[in-house]
Parts: C-alpha cells; sequence; structure tokens
C-alpha cells in the first residue's frame, strides 16, 4: 500500500465530469454576483451612483463601501488572535490599484447582473501611483498606505557576513528581478455565499483554507463562529492563489442584503487582475568565494512587492529569508528582507512562498561563480551542499535528513550531463545560429510552518458497524491527492483496504480545526497526524478483537480487512464482526482524533539540469531536455508524486521563460488573457524530460513512514536551471525573469545588464 | 429567443436560446451538462472543449444558435452506462487526472484525436492536446493516457473485428 502508486482518489469523478466544482453549483433561489473594479491604480471614490443599478428589474442588491462594513482585515490571516497587519475591506473607498473592489450586484441572471454593473457611476479622485519596487521605496514616493510603501524591513544572519567578504578571494555582486506572475490555476475563483433566515452564513468556496476563511468572516461580520460554515467542495487547481480570501465576503454581503445565495464565478480576466499575484521582487545579492571553489559567505537584500494591501507580506517575505540557509554550509550569511506596497494587484501565496525570488539570484550566482573560476557548475554545488548531518547556521538545529547531494550525483547520471557539456562546448566551436548550453540548479523548500507558527492539524477516525470507516479531514485536496494519501496512510495502520475508507473534507461544522492547506505541509504534517490518529484506532481495535477472542490486545494483528490471532491462524474475524461484538456486547462506538502539532520543520531538496537550445537570430529557447531529482524521503505514492514534479517543472520553465505580469505607465495591468500569460501549452515542453527521486536514504525523520514533501520545492531550482542553461549557451548573464527572446537578444548585443 | 433543435450526446434537445448564447452557456446553464467547464470563455484554455461533427472546439467561443443539424458530443456522453470510455479509464490507469478542472476538455480533445486517428504519434498526440491548458501535471501523463487509450483502443477494436 505504501509506497505504490495509485491515482487520486476522486479520479473517476473527475474523468466523467462529474466532479462538482463551485461554479457547477445551483441551488435553490440562487442569484449570480458580479463585482465592479477600480479602473484606475490609485484614488478616493468621490461619488458613486447606483440608482440606475437598483432600478434596473432583476437586480437584487448593490453592495459598496457605504453599506458593507468596512471592518479592516487581512486575507491571509490563519488563525484567531494572529496579530497581523489589516487594511484590506471588501469594497475600497480609496482604490489601491486597477482591479481594488469597488462595488457588487446580485441579480436574478448573470446577465442582469453584469448589466448592473455597468449602470453604476464612480467618479474618483486620482492619487499619484507607484506600479514598481525603485519607485516605491524612494523616499518621496506617494504612500499606497498610511506610514509608507516600506512595510518593514527583517533581518536574519549567521556569522559575520561582512568580515567574510574582506577575506574572500573573489567577491561578486549583482541585482537581479523576477515579475508577479498569475497562478493560472485552471478553475477561475468561485463562491456561493447562503446567508440563512436563522442568520447562519455558509459558505461553498474554491480555497485552500476554510478554517481561516472562517475566522476572517467572522472578524468581518461580527458572528460566532457557529454562525459559519465554509467549506470547499472541490478546487480546480490553487497554487497559493486560492489561499487568501478575496471574493467570499463579497458574496456573503450580497447574499445577506438580497436574502438569497450567490454565487459568483469570476471570469478569467478577473482572476488574473483581482484575485492575487506572485510577489515580484527585486534582488541585490553577494557571494565572496576562495579559488577553491568554497562558498565562504553570502549576503542578500531582497524588496518583494506585495502590491495593494498587507495580505501575505509579511509571511512571504519572512518565509523567504529561512530558505537560503538551507542548501549550502556557508559560515556567514546575512539576508534582509523587505515587503513593499505598490499600486498593483495584491500579491499573496504562490508555489514556493518567496522561495523562487530568493534562489533566483543566488542560483545565478553559484553559476557565474563556476565561470569566474573556470570550474563545472555541477563541482560548485557539490562542494558546498549541505550533508546530511549538516545544521542549520542560523539556528543551529540539525536539518533532518538532507539530501541534496544525492539528488545532483543522480540527476548528472540521468542528465547525461558529461555528454550535455560537450554538446554544449561543439554548438559553440561550431558557430551556427542554434546553441546548446546547460545549466544547473538547487531548490530548498520547507514542509510546514514550524517555528513560524501554530502548525496543527486533527484528523478524526470513525469506524462503521461494517467495519469501514469515515475519516474527518479539514484539508483541502488540490488535486495533489492530500485526502488520498491520508486513506494510504490509515489504510495500512489498520490493514484495511483503501476502498474501506470514505473521508469528509475541508467542512469546518463537520471536521476539527485544521489550519490550511499551504507551505507544502500536505505529507509531513497532515499525513503524520494521519498516522498518530490511525494508530489511536488501531489500539481500540485491538482491544475489541482481543475481547472478541477471549485473547490480550497484544495478540491481535490486523491485515487483509481481518482481525487476526497472531498464534492461531485458524481464528480471524472480518473487521465487521468485530465491529458488530463491539457495539452490540461492548455497547461501543470507536472515534479518535488526533490534534497534532508538527514535531520539527524539515527541508526537501531538488536539483535541475536543463539542456536549452537557444536561436541567436530570435532568442528563442527550446528545453531539448530536462532533470529533475528530488529528495522527499521516502514515497508514499510514487504515480501521484511524479505527476506532481512534472507539472513543477512546466510553471517552472513558464517563470524562466515566458511567464510575467506587468502594469503600463498608467497602472493597466496586462496580460489578462491566458493566450498571452506565457503558460506552458503540450507542445512547448522539454523534449525529454526525465524525473527521479533519491530514496533508500533512511527517509525524513518526523514524516509519515519517512516520508516529507515535493509541493513547493520543485519550482523553486527550475528558472534559475533554464537561465543558466541560456547563459551557459551564450556567454552571456541574464539577471531578470522572465528571459525573453528580447531579453536575450538584448542581452547577446552586449545590453545592459540589468534591464 | 429564437428555438433551436441541438443533438447532444445523441439525442436531440429543443431550446430557446438568446442570440449571443454560447454553447458553453446552454450546456452549463440550460441544460445542466456542467461536466464542461468553462476555464478563460476567450478560446484559450480548452476546459470547455466539445466535440462538433468529429472536430474538438472550445464551446465557448461558439453560437449555440449555429449549431442545429450538428451532432455534439460532450464528457457526459462518451461512457456507455456504467462503463467508462477507454480514454476516461485511461486518464485514470495513467494518473493523467490532478485537479481535475482540464480533464473533461483533455478528454474530448483526445477523443477527437483517437477518433480520427487510431495511432497517433507523441507529436500528434501533444499538438492535439496543445490547445488545452494544465496547470499541474505538465502534460505528461496525459500523453501517456492518450497513449494508452489508443492501445486499448486499438486491442478492442481488432479484437471486435476478429470475432
Amino acid at each position: 500500500m505504501i509506497g505504490e502508486g495509485k491515482p487520486i482518489e476522486d479520479a473517476a469523478w473527475k474523468v466523467t465530469g462529474r466532479k462538482q466544482y463551485v461554479a457547477d453549483m445551483k441551488v435553490p433561489q440562487m442569484a449570480y454576483g458580479k463585482i465592479l473594479y477600480s479602473t484606475i491604480p490609485h484614488g478616493s471614490i468621490i461619488r458613486i451612483d447606483t440608482s440606475k443599478a437598483e432600478a434596473l428589474p432583476g437586480v437584487l442588491a448593490v453592495a459598496d463601501y457605504r453599506n458593507s462594513p468596512m471592518t479592516p482585515y487581512n486575507s491571509a490571516k490563519r488563525f484567531i488572535g494572529q496579530q497581523v497587519i489589516s487594511n484590506e475591506t471588501i469594497f475600497a473607498q480609496r482604490c489601491r490599484f486597477v482591479g481594488d473592489r469597488v462595488a457588487a450586484v446580485a441579480a436574478e441572471s448573470e446577465e442582469i447582473a453584469a448589466k448592473a454593473i455597468r449602470l453604476i457611476e464612480v467618479e474618483y479622485e486620482p492619487l499619484p501611483f507607484v506600479t514598481d519596487i525603485p519607485s516605491a521605496i524612494q523616499e518621496d514616493a506617494y504612500p499606497v498606505h498610511e506610514g509608507g510603501n516600506v512595510i518593514t524591513g527583517m533581518e536574519t544572519h549567521c556569522g559575520d557576513a561582512e568580515a567574510a567578504f574582506a577575506k574572500c578571494d573573489h567577491v561578486i555582486e549583482d541585482t537581479y528581478t523576477t515579475p508577479p506572475i498569475h497562478h493560472a490555476a485552471i478553475e477561475p475563483h468561485a463562491v456561493l455565499a447562503d446567508w440563512g433566515p436563522d442568520g447562519k452564513l455558509t459558505v461553498y468556496s474554491a480555497n485552500q483554507n476554510c478554517f481561516a476563511f472562517r475566522v476572517i468572516l467572522s472578524d468581518i461580520f461580527g458572528l460566532p463562529m457557529n454562525r459559519i460554515r465554509v467549506c470547499a467542495p472541490a478546487i480546480g487547481g490553487a497554487f497559493g492563489g486560492k489561499l487568501e480570501m478575496t471574493i467570499e465576503p463579497v458574496a456573503a454581503v450580497l447574499s445577506k442584503m438580497a436574502g438569497r445565495p450567490v454565487k459568483i464565478v469570476l471570469s478569467r480576466r478577473e482572476t488574473m487582475m483581482a484575485t492575487r499575484v506572485r510577489h515580484g521582487s527585486l534582488s541585490h545579492v553577494k557571494t565572496g568565494f576562495d579559488d577553491d571553489g568554497r562558498i565562504r559567505a553570502m549576503e542578500f537584500k531582497i524588496y518583494t512587492n506585495t502590491g495593494g494591501y498587507a495580505s501575505s507580506a509579511l509571511n512571504v517575505a519572512g518565509a523567504l529569508m529561512h530558505k537560503v540557509f538551507l542548501a549550502y554550509r556557508i559560515p556567514d550569511m546575512k539576508i534582509t528582507s523587505i515587503p513593499v506596497y505598490t499600486n498593483t494587484e495584491t500579491a499573496g501565496a504562490m508555489r514556493g512562498y518567496g522561495s523562487p525570488q530568493i534562489y533566483f539570484g543566488m542560483q545565478r550566482q553559484i553559476n557565474e561563480m563556476a565561470g569566474i573560476l573556470g570550474k563545472d557548475p555541477a563541482e560548485i554545488q557539490r562542494i558546498n551542499m549541505v550533508r546530511p548531518d549538516s545544521r542549520n547556521p542560523a539556528s543551529g538545529e540539525p536539518i533532518g535528513n538532507p539530501r541534496p547531494l544525492d539528488c545532483l550525483e543522480k540527476a548528472l547520471r540521468l542528465s547525461d550531463y558529461e555528454k550535455a557539456l560537450v554538446r554544449q562546448r561543439k554548438s559553440k566551436e561550431a558557430g551556427g545560429p542554434l546553441r546548446v548550453g546547460v545549466g544547473i540548479a538547487l531548490g530548498v523548500h520547507g514542509n510546514n510552518c514550524f517555528g513560524v507558527h501554530r502548525d496543527n492539524t486533527s484528523p478524526m477516525i470513525k469506524m462503521n458497524e461494517d467495519g469501514t470507516c469515515l475519516l474527518y479531514t479539514g484539508s483541502h485536496d488540490m488535486g495533489t491527492d492530500t485526502v488520498g494519501m491520508q486513506k494510504q496512510i490509515i489504510a495500512e495502520i489498520l490493514g484495511i483496504t483503501v476502498d474501506r475508507i470514505a473521508a469528509v473534507t475541508a467542512d469546518t461544522d463537520s471536521c476539527l480545526w485544521h489550519i490550511g492547506d499551504y507551505s507544502s505541509r500536505g505529507v509531513f504534517v497532515v499525513g503524520e497526524a494521519a498516522v498518530k490518529a490511525a494508530e489511536k484506532m488501531k489500539t481500540l481495535l485491538l482491544e475489541e478483537a482481543g475481547k472478541y477472542f477471549g485473547v490480550e490486545p497484544e495478540e491481535i494483528c490486523l491485515r487483509d480487512n481481518r482481525a487476526w490471532v497472531k498464534t492461531d491462524p485458524e481464528k480471524s474475524a472480518d473487521l465487521k464482526e468485530i465491529m458488530i461484538y463491539c457495539q452490540s456486547v461492548s455497547n461501543r462506538e470507536l472515534c479518535v482524533h488526533e490534534t497534532y502539532e508538527a514535531i520539527r520543520g524539515a527541508a526537501s531538496y531538488g536539483v535541475h539540469i536543463a539542456e536549452a537550445e537557444v536561436d541567436i537570430r530570435t532568442g528563442k529557447v527550446r528545453i531539448r531536455k530536462y532533470t529533475a531529482v528530488h529528495d522527499v524521503g521516502n514515497i508514499l505514492n510514487p504515480m501521484m508524486i511524479e505527476g506532481q514534479l512534472q507539472g513543477a517543472v512546466q510553471m517552472g520553465i513558464g517563470y524562466a521563460l515566458s511567464e510575467g505580469m506587468h502594469w503600463d505607465s498608467k497602472g493597466q495591468p496586462g496580460p489578462l488573457t491566458l493566450k498571452k500569460c506565457g503558460v506552458l501549452r503540450a507542445d512547448q515542453m522539454p523534449d525529454q524530460l526525465i524525473t527521479d527521486f533519491v530514496t533508500g536514504k533512511g527517509g525524513e525523520p518526523g514524516g509519515p513512514f519517512g516520508a516529507k514533501a515535493l509541493g513547493e520545492c520543485p519550482v523553486v531550482p527550475a528558472a534559475p536551471a533554464v537561465v543558466n542553461a541560456i547563459c551557459n549557451a551564450l556567454d552571456i548573464e541574464l539577471r531578470d525573469l522572465p528571459a525573453s527572446p528580447e531579453r536575450i537578444l538584448h542581452a547577446l548585443k552586449g545590453g545592459d545588464k540589468n534591464d | 429567443m429564437e428555438s433551436v433543435v441541438l443533438n447532444i450526446n445523441g439525442r436531440d434537445r429543443k431550446i430557446q436560446v438568446e442570440k449571443n448564447w454560447t454553447l458553453l452557456y446552454v450546456l452549463r446553464e440550460v441544460l445542466d451538462l456542467t461536466g464542461t467547464k468553462c476555464g478563460c470563455g476567450t478560446n484559450d484554455c480548452g476546459a470547455c472543449r466539445v466535440i462538433i461533427d468529429g472536430e474538438a472546439r472550445n464551446s465557448c467561443c461558439v453560437q449555440a444558435r449555429r449549431l442545429e443539424g450538428c451532432k455534439i458530443e460532450t464528457i457526459e456522453g462518451i461512457a456507455k452506462g456504467g462503463k467508462l470510455h477507454p480514454i476516461q479509464q485511461a486518464f485514470i490507469d495513467a494518473g493523467a487526472v490532478q485537479c481535475g478542472f482540464c480533464t473533461p476538455g483533455m478528454i474530448m480533445s483526445a477523443k477527437a484525436l483517437l477518433d480520427a486517428c487510431p495511432d497517433p504519434t507523441e507529436e500528434q498526440i501533444r499538438e492535439a492536446l496543445s490547445h488545452n491548458l494544465c496547470r499541474c501535471t505538465g502534460y505528461v501523463k496525459i500523453v501517456e493516457a492518450v497513449q494508452l487509450a489508443a492501445e486499448r483502443m486499438r486491442e478492442e477494436q481488432e479484437g471486435g473485428s476478429a470475432s
């Protein structure tokens, strides 16, 4: 069971089109909601006239800042009592980016709602605006929020980087940028809110954090939690983009006003313009190293563009700082992280949570180092990578069982690296229009929120009288089989088949509190919680089976859906018999739960090797061969984890080459279509994609069956691996993502390094 | 409103449509055939793909009223009774399903391809799927699923003609 590949547990629902996503839902008396967004990047609303919209037949409610709660909130608040910067409201009075919510309408049909939205008149008093980090951090920049655009500056360090740089043989220093990008989950954001006549609010939402949404909705509307139910019936992809609350309170307020359930389904344009993006970044990176290839010191100063509202500003900027200490054995390091407001779409969580941004510059410099020393980049990686017994130099804590070196060696072998280097050299010698380059990068990511804030999950298991069982889990399955993984674990421990387990998931009324599905915590925390809960249930089953057979519990074992007396193979009974006995003779229901708090953090690693072919006439890049090898401890489900890794490669190469949102001189965002947003299609994927894992290395301590996360980690090394390959093919230095054909051609012509 | 008869999954459906109603709107909102998804509405992602007269097309950009007399197939129509279509089964077996939102459209693209070309090359498969975006899988297992389905369908065909 554990270690056996199996498809996602609801695959049959999905291939038949019968999986019910929120946009598919219809309930009696349901109305349709539409939102009006700010058309200007910054300005106060001085007049808003909704009378024509209200007069339109079929319109049920029109909401804006004047008739809706103006309680400021933070859309990334995770738990009750958490201290966060709260500066977002359901509707804006002062709009802070193109796409800020101005008003909303509920109507009998989507068409009427859309028509009513067009009838709302808004007059703004425009304010100066900033859309990029360098402008926003100017002292005289117009503040997006009171107090200025620099939200804070956070710093972490180990040793003394300044002093170490002075002793290094070489020091390199440069500036790198990464753009905001759209998550591009294929399902646009959708919500159905039903504010019942009894005052209870039910919210069906495609989201990653029902319990957090309940907290925020409770804050906004002043409702006690027994009068809010949030559940996620299905999620059509999220990648962090559905972790923070966006349209849920809009639907709630409309439902309350209309006295009807209200569904809002965003268009793609709205999802791209008005939900969340990955933080854009600008980072100064400095690396000091010696002739032998040892990195002696590194220093980072990174600015993250958090857009119009605080939301994840501190979380992402804070989280990324810790990642840089997990890669190499560098005694002296310092990182400063500065989140910055701009008049652009609010940035939030996205797969990688700051790591893709900070690792881009870091991994580019490792490659540059190799060039300066005339060494193979693989050798630089090898010399410096952390070893299994390494400690985090900032915290002094052991890292766990980090295996980047094994990833590297396996990736070198699988990619046939030596031959790739030969192809790189020969293509340069040949001097033709197509140049081949090979690039390596290391990526690291965490497994949970350990050390940052509460990190629990609480599964519950209930036995049915026929020996089957029900799992109640607050976790949300975004397509990674989080729920199936828990079933797999429970099945293994209870000695039953997976088909004997059903699950109730992601529902605040039915499940115990769960902190949400993010930070790659699915396997390491949620999986381990399932282990603990299943072990508790096992104890109860052994007890009941012992009584049934008249032996001690220790003499019982569970397998093949049966309880067995270890010493007497003749004596066994289906769990159904045991449960009938339990219910009728012991007069007992079996139900257990585990409040599991992660016992430590863990780090996952991946090494990617890209072999790119660049056309120097057009700047176009084709990835000929791509190798990704990851350290995930022991593998629970090889089929799903392989698919997840392959998907991350697509996301990472898009970040490297083609994805990126920008705001023009008028503060207007683009692109706002999937056609133009640069997500790779099936015929743009690498000609050859090799994915593999490091196994048999003892697993990760504290993880279920020695497993740890894949999750976010593989989007971290992808972009620098690809850009390193391009740079090695052309002997250029690219420091900005995406490495578009224009940027490549510009660099080939000897253009400025950092534009 | 005008009256139109649409042949959907082998059945004539007489419905009233507005001029600008897309096939996607009619499927989802009028006929409750919500297996066909909307990922963009701008002809870019293929989540709404259906088969019209043998050709895979995005239903978000086709006016329903122009489809009288056409044979329309949707994800709801391809399983026979309780038995999944071989492409659906192959998507499960190959691990090609993650969040599932692109899956129906992917399957319809694959079906149009395999109906016309039972033994496609990988390049042909990738071309056929290039109209569908997926953000979870990197397309690898989807391509493998189509290959697996093609193989099974050919075997079925050969088995069928031999008996």
